[in-house]
């Protein structure tokens, strides 16, 4: 039996880009800054989460900090 | 903020609230160590009105039982408003005097109703900030009544913890920390917005000046360096 490889690839090809544009959509989704080695995710800025928040129907969770949040050792 | 890192506060926070951060005040750098600064966690509503804060660095099963009593919260007072602001509030602010009586053994009113402000904002004679905000104002927080002696426990505790003494209108020296304090607070300005009352959070409860300058860097030996640089 031959294996029709072109068939194959662009059928291949097709799907890794579906994948791709899936997981980037999921991706955008759930865009935030990071967590910043905490098990929170953050948003950019506290006007973004209150926008955020509203659109959820969530609460806004503010911390402010007096170091370099980024930087664990300054934390 | 090790609470942050527990996966269990992460969950919870991730669920219930959007998360966002802002470097309010500084700090200074001694050799490798730093020197000062702190932390406060708002809890808002989405148009940024503050709930409850935490105020200083707390652990973890103490920041999810917070975060737990600001939803449980807000259930129970939008039950009891029915779409009502007003008694939204009220509700929340009862809500901060009855954990002050209970977990700390003291007596506050809660203040139910704010007069209007007549600052105004815009005028000229406010001082502001040189990038031109007005200062973050000092509320203050209402006046303590004195001891609710069915919870004496609670103050002999804070008394034992050496936290910093308070008077109440009588002139009655009692003690509270930093959490109590919060309360207090809240008792009268919950649901205030964040611009206006992490100053007195930041500057009052904490102890912190409040500032946007970069972090200061301080050498111990600053003539070591410059040698290394000739």
């Amino acid at each position: 039996m031959r294996i029709p490889w072109r068939r194959l690839t662009a059928t291949l090809a097709a799907g890794l880009l579906f994948s791709l544009g899936l997981a980037a959509a999921q991706a955008g989704e759930t865009a935030t800054c990071g967590n910043h080695g905490t098990s929170v995710e953050f948003v950019d800025t506290p006007a973004l989460a209150a926008k955020k928040a509203a659109k959820e129907e969530k609460l806004v969770f503010v911390l402010h900090v007096s170091g370099h949040f980024e930087d664990p050792r300054f934390t | 903020m090790n609470a942050l890192a527990n996966p269990e506060v992460g969950k919870y926070l991730n669920e219930y609230f959007v998360s966002s951060f802002q470097k309010v005040a500084t700090f200074k750098i001694v050799g490798n160590q730093k020197q000062g600064g702190n932390v406060a966690a708002y809890f808002c509503a989405p148009d940024g009105r503050v709930l409850h804060v935490v105020a200083g660095p707390v652990n973890a099963q103490t920041m999810l039982h917070e975060a737990k009593w600001v939803v449980e919260t807000t259930r129970k007072a939008m039950e009891v408003a029915r779409g009502d602001g007003a008694r939204f509030k009220a509700t929340f602010r009862k809500a901060h005097a009855d954990r002050l009586r209970a977990e700390h053994g003291l007596v506050v009113e809660a203040v139910t109703f704010d007069p209007p402000l007549d600052q105004d904002d815009k005028g000229a004679l406010t001082y502001r900030d040189p990038s031109g905000r007005p200062l973050a104002p000092r509320l203050p927080p209402p006046p303590i009544d004195g001891p609710d002696v069915t919870f004496r426990d609670k103050q002999e505790a804070a008394k034992a913890a050496s936290f910093p003494a308070i008077a109440d209108r009588k002139g009655g020296r009692w003690n509270l920390g930093n959490q109590g304090r919060v309360h207090q607070l809240m008792a009268a300005h919950c649901l205030v917005k964040i611009e206006k009352l992490y100053g007195t959070v930041f500057e009052n409860i904490l102890g912190e000046k409040i500032s946007t300058k970069p972090v200061e860097v301080v050498t111990p030996f600053p003539w070591v360096a410059r040698k290394g640089r000739e």
